[in-house]
């Protein structure tokens, strides 16, 4: 799903599945579903699965409504799913993250058979984030059951989700990141070739990749209805337990200081960590907004503390620890306001997909009522040597409401940046980080925090 | 072979075949469990609840 839409008010990221597609009009997002589709659409609402996956979590809500249709030709029904808070992709995800999305598709999978009807397709792309859980977006992604069929969407299950999950929990939690290359999933044979020898003798990675992907060279472009062959619904729940099991056995923790408390290593006080949590959490208060991003939240803690004034708070980060670290005790909290995802803020999520907009970018996701921004300048400014003012306008286009925190020369971990290179950042100075966000935003307040050289700012956009 | 209406998605053909083959393999499994499930059942053994209730909530 996108925010953008086409010139016939298509919305750009529907339009490989005839059953239907979204559309925006008046600013509320509606599905139209055809014609062609009627007959899997009555049975998914009359035969209970709609209701039972709804009640469960598993499948996002909605209401017919009697809007007039985008194709009228084509149109059995209008309905209006229910609205999803931020929409985030598998790039973007955690190890856990992608693991939740993989067995909620699977566990519909199972529900949908008793019912008898299956999944069409299996794209991690109709995952979303809804009150925490990974919940399906595409409510026309079923189909009727016939006995003997096979589960259409099993090459599509396996490199949106298997491959990807293997990869990161037996090679390199980095590897999902090459789901923001194959939109389609990772292929098989990149998967196979990249994972070690011994998920040879793993069962579940032999036969659903390494196997799959050489039967997949084998037979690349033959026709396959002159082989034959039928699938007895049995051996559907077999191929669909042991996809299960194989994921369920894939786990990622990561090791050693990745996985420490990000709190313990920072440089300041518990007085000055206080200090700085009362301010966000008075500001916040006051602004109330309904939607935060906080920018380098590590493992969410401020996050927690906008969240109380926030009606949604995404929390990005560069580190796969930390958003794994955040997924899991949000979880274990049932927080519902939260949405950890991955994010360098240097190289934010680009637009991709046909056209370029099948997937929204970071900022066209945006902007923020507010966002934090806490002890990320000087990683921008001097790590990545992105003048303030360019700084200053990248804050200004995605948010309204700015909390920054400026980060000194004279604080330690400022010291540590510079202590390996030459400072060629004569401008990084307290007036010189105020003169340059002026042009940008109004200071509402400059706090300094308590038992720190570091400034606390509250900035409009203006 | 009968898909339903609308595969829009290419299943691949390797796939397809590598998924037939697998699936037998695996089915079989699936039904000897339910065949030791019974004679256990015949000597008062209960089976381990493995089968999703159908409503348990998302987690």
């Amino acid at each position: 799903m996108t925010n953008q839409k086409t010139n016939s008010g298509h919305n750009p990221a529907s339009f490989r599945d005839p059953s239907g597609f979204l559309f925006s009009r008046g600013g509320i997002l509606y599905r139209q579903v055809n014609r062609v589709y009627e007959g899997e659409y009555v049975k998914l609402m009359g035969s209970g699965l709609y209701e039972r996956l709804v009640k469960a979590g598993y499948l996002i809500p909605h209401t017919e409504v009697s809007q007039p249709p985008l194709e009228s030709e084509s149109s059995f029904k209008i309905i209006q799913p229910e609205r999803v808070p931020f929409i985030s992709y598998p790039y973007e995800w955690s190890f856990g993250q992608l693991k939740s999305a993989a067995l909620a598709t699977l566990t519909i999978q199972k529900r949908a058979l008793k019912a008898d009807m299956s999944l069409k397709d299996a794209s991690a792309y109709n995952i979303q984030f809804v009150r925490g859980k990974a919940t399906l977006i595409d409510t026309l992604s079923f189909e009727t059951y016939h006995e003997g069929q096979p589960w259409v969407a099993y090459k599509q299950f396996c490199q949106h989700f298997l491959a990807p999950l293997a990869l990161m929990a037996l090679k390199d939690a980095r590897l999902n990141q090459l789901l923001r290359v194959y939109i389609d999933g990772v292929p098989l044979d990149l998967a196979s070739e990249l994972l070690p020898t011994k998920t040879r003798f793993n069962f579940g990675l032999l036969t659903h990749i390494h196997l799959h992907a050489g039967a997949q060279r084998k037979y690349s472009g033959e026709e396959v209805k002159s082989r034959g062959g039928s699938m007895s619904r049995q051996a559907m729940t077999g191929l669909i337990e042991s996809l299960e099991a194989t994921i369920q056995k894939l786990d990622w923790t990561p090791r050693g200081t990745e996985w420490g408390n990000y709190y313990d290593i920072t440089n300041y006080s518990d007085a000055a960590f206080e200090h700085k949590k009362q301010l966000v959490g008075e500001w916040s208060a006051r602004l109330k907004p309904a939607l935060t991003w906080d920018l380098g939240a590590n493992n969410g803690e401020f996050s927690r503390v906008a969240g109380e004034n926030s009606a949604y708070v995404v929390s990005w980060d560069i580190d796969p620890a930390a958003v794994e670290q955040n997924y899991r005790q949000m979880k274990k909290d049932n927080t519902e306001y939260l949405l950890p995802l991955l994010l360098d803020l240097t190289n934010p999520s680009p637009a991709i997909g046909w056209a370029n907009r099948e997937r929204d970018s970071f900022g066209q996701r945006g902007p923020a009522d507010l966002a934090l921004a806490l002890a990320v300048i000087h990683h921008l400014a001097i790590s990545n040597n992105v003048p303030l003012p360019q700084v200053a306008e990248f804050f200004a286009e995605s948010c309204k409401w700015l909390v920054i925190e400026f980060v000194p020369k004279q604080d330690s971990q400022v010291k540590k940046l510079l202590a390996s290179r030459v400072d060629i950042f004569p401008n990084y100075t307290r007036e010189g980080f105020e003169s340059a966000f002026k042009e940008k935003f109004e200071i509402r307040a400059a706090v300094e925090i308590r038992e720190a050289e570091r400034v606390l700012y509250l900035m409009e956009r203006k | 072979m009968h898909f339903a209406p609308l595969p829009y998605l290419d299943p691949g053909s390797g796939s397809f075949l590598i998924q037939l083959a697998i699936a037998a393999l695996l089915g079989l499994g699936v039904a000897f469990r339910a065949s030791w499930g019974k004679i256990k059942g015949w000597f008062g053994i209960k089976p381990k609840q493995t089968e999703d209730d159908d409503e348990s909530e998302n987690k």
